[in-house]
């Protein structure tokens, strides 16, 4: 009854040459846009553009668009032009899985950059290290390095337990015996608090946790529950957006003691957030960074900012490392790209800041040693950069200043 | 020293339950009249928070006016979106325009991100800390939430209760024919209860903004313990919102007394489970009010 009179028109062996047609189309048409054709390298970010992580993937994206311009006006590598594709993984590991899918099965990239949250770049690891595609994150979660990879995995980010561990040590340094730990539930927050404690308890020094839900409206109870343990040094272990509560529901609860937290959530668009005096005194601390070859320039005049984060920088450094390994291979591949990562990020070469620059020291044979925005970038055996914590700053009247 | 924990807990119950019951209210007097779960509540908590941040940051205006900027512009914003996106889908049955008005979020949770960027941004308001009063602690600004939910939850009483509109809506919401034959209009009506629900949720997004920050995942933070809230008060009741809200609020921060943080979710669907299984249309039933 449906079927209108015209659609008798297309008999069944029209629409069964159709299907074979389509079927085979759809076969073959991305391979032409294949990573190792002769068109442009399609390379891919899956950076958190929505969900908790969205103030960070916005710029993360950014960064490496800004990347890949810069080096399409200078010709490209290895003779080709590069296409960025970016998807949007929610910050939700089912939404990233279908979203890396498509940048693998479809789009064919090389490399997936910028993928942010433990949990999404846990539940993708397998489909990269399956389809060959290298698999670069900024997620601090000390599992995700050590999965079955074969090497495809980098993680800029320094791992969540030694970041723990050194910022404990910084914590008994200041005179703290009473310490706490206040994160969300994720991947890395019980690792994280079993190092803290460890170190801690070696110092004579007690610690207390609290692993909240996040996204939650108010943390009142929570914090009527740490400040309990009279601390005198809370550990915050999470993101930006939970951690605006925490503070100044710990502010409004009367907390006198101290805080520390990392600089990709005590940074300048937070001391804008929460009001001074809610803030006076946190400490922040700092991976690595380096300006010694002008990456961080770069950034700054790639995004018109004056203070970029620490996973903008990373993210940075993802599609540096990314294109000059496959300049180094002359082959755009995730294998040409885990075989040939460490060959231009550490070593004896030339250091060089700028994937451009670096692939025409590699044209004329030279050896080079990429240093980034983010710190050396170089890496260990299982894909983890080996920079660690490095520096502190105080936040006084709404502005960081260096202490350590 | 355990007593003391309790009343605080129990008094945080009651701020954080606060919270929720004008999103509650407004959700539930949109199913009343309407007959679907609007779930553009939470956007609409978002739309109110940036409006009072806007009206509060950036035109430097008192917190009382940013809250009646707040509420008027996410109630419009709700009259508005309703007649574009989800009154012409209105004939194709409640499970429809609910799914609708799921897609209605996104689009306008992508509007602010596209005008605002996911920036965490804040009201140009001072913190105060709390008040100790017998070892028991209490905010200012929490007291401030509590007078404003309270004021409202009183108005829209006596507004149901005493004006016309009031029993218009009431009587759209028991039979929208008989209503239109007694000479109510029941799209003005619908229109009406739309802008009141919405207004109502984005009051309420910006209270909440106050306690964390103003960024598009402002609704998205309370939209389940909201629709707990209603759903335990009895859908369509505007006493049970209340009750719901105060409910799901100190169920939620009574159970840090002896269960971990992480489960506060679940202690809401807990309550839920507890609730429906004893009384099948929640505490006030869908015609309590």
């Amino acid at each position: 009854m449906l079927v209108s009179s015209s659609s008798r028109l297309i008999s069944r062996r029209h629409l069964l040459g159709a299907s074979v047609l389509g079927g085979l189309s759809v076969a073959i048409l991305p391979r032409m846009a294949f990573a190792e054709g002769n068109g442009p390298i399609p390379i891919g970010t899956l950076t958190p553009l929505t969900g908790a992580g969205a103030n960070y993937g916005g710029r993360m994206r950014d960064a490496v668009a800004g990347v890949v311009a810069a080096v399409n006006e200078q010709g490209g590598i290895i003779g080709r032009q590069i296409k960025l594709i970016s998807e949007d993984d929610q910050t939700n590991p089912e939404a990233g899985v279908r979203a890396a899918r498509k940048l693998i099965d479809v789009d064919r990239v090389a490399a997936i950059m910028g993928v942010w949250a433990s949990a999404v770049t846990t539940a993708v690891a397998p489909l990269c290290w399956e389809s060959g595609t290298a698999l670069f994150c900024t997620s601090g979660a000390d599992s995700i390095t050590r999965l079955p990879h074969k090497g495809f995995i980098f993680r800029t980010e320094p791992g969540s337990e030694l970041q723990a561990e050194q910022v404990t040590v910084f914590m008994l340094g200041e005179g703290a015996r009473r310490l706490a730990y206040m994160g969300p539930q994720t991947p890395f927050t019980e690792p994280s608090i079993q190092r803290m404690t460890k170190v801690a308890t070696a110092a004579g020094a007690e610690v207390a946790s609290i692993i909240y839900e996040s996204e939650k409206a108010s943390y009142r109870s929570e914090v009527d529950k740490i400040l309990a343990s009279k601390p005198e040094f809370i550990f915050f272990g999470g993101y930006a957006p939970d951690t605006v509560v925490l503070v100044k529901d710990l502010y409004k609860a009367g907390y006198e003691g101290r805080v520390v937290g990392p600089s990709y959530v005590i940074d300048a668009e937070f001391l804008k957030t929460v009001p001074n005096e809610a803030t006076e005194g946190a400490y922040v601390y700092y991976t690595a960074t380096s300006n010694e070859t002008g990456a961080v320039d770069r950034i700054k005049s790639i995004l018109k900012i004056d203070q970029p984060d620490a996973y903008t920088c990373q993210t940075y450094d993802h599609a540096n490392l990314a294109l000059l390994a496959m300049a180094a291979a002359k082959e755009a591949s995730g294998t040409a790209i885990r075989d040939n990562l460490r060959k231009i990020s550490q070593g004896d070469g030339e250091k060089v800041g700028f994937a451009s620059d670096g692939a025409r020291l590699l044209e004329e044979g030279k050896k080079i040693n990429y240093e980034g925005a983010s710190g050396p970038c170089d890496f260990n055996e299982i894909g983890d950069v080996t920079s660690t914590v490095t520096s502190f700053n105080v936040v006084k009247g709404g502005e960081l200043l260096p202490y350590k | 020293m355990a007593g003391l924990e309790i009343v605080q807990s129990l008094i945080n119950g009651v701020v954080y339950g606060t919270l929720l019951t004008l999103p509650a209210m407004g959700l539930t007097i949109i199913y009343a009249v309407l007959r679907f779960p609007s779930f553009a509540v939470a956007a609409h908590a978002t739309v109110g928070a940036f409006a009072g941040y806007v009206a509060n940051a950036v035109f430097g205006m008192p917190l009382l006016l940013a809250f009646a900027a707040g509420f008027l512009v996410s109630g419009l914003v709700g009259v508005l979106s309703d007649e574009a996106a989800l009154k012409p889908l209105r004939g194709r049955g409640p499970l429809t325009v609910a799914i609708a008005s799921i897609a209605l979020t996104i689009v306008l949770e992508n509007v602010l991100r596209f005008a605002f960027g996911n920036e965490l941004r804040g009201y140009d308001v001072p913190l105060q800390r709390d008040w100790m009063i017998s070892g028991i602690r209490i905010g200012p600004q929490q007291v401030v939430n509590l007078v404003v939910s309270v004021v409202l939850m009183l108005a829209i009483f006596a507004f149901f209760k005493f004006t016309r509109a009031g029993k218009a809506m009431r009587a759209v919401a028991d039979n929208p024919m008989l209503a239109s034959i007694r000479g109510v209009d029941p799209n003005m009506v619908r229109r009406f209860a739309n802008f009141f629900g919405m207004a109502l949720a984005g009051l309420g997004g910006m209270l909440i903004a106050l306690d964390t920050s103003v960024n598009p995942l402002v609704g998205f933070r309370i939209m389940l313990p909201i629709f707990a809230a209603a759903i335990v008060g009895g859908m369509g009741s505007v006493p049970g919102a209340v009750v719901g809200g105060l409910t799901i609020g100190i169920a939620e921060q009574m159970s840090l007394l002896v269960i971990p943080p992480i489960y506060r979710t679940a202690v809401s669907f807990g309550v839920i489970m507890i609730v429906l299984t004893i009384r099948p249309a929640g505490f006030f039933g869908e015609r309590g009010n």
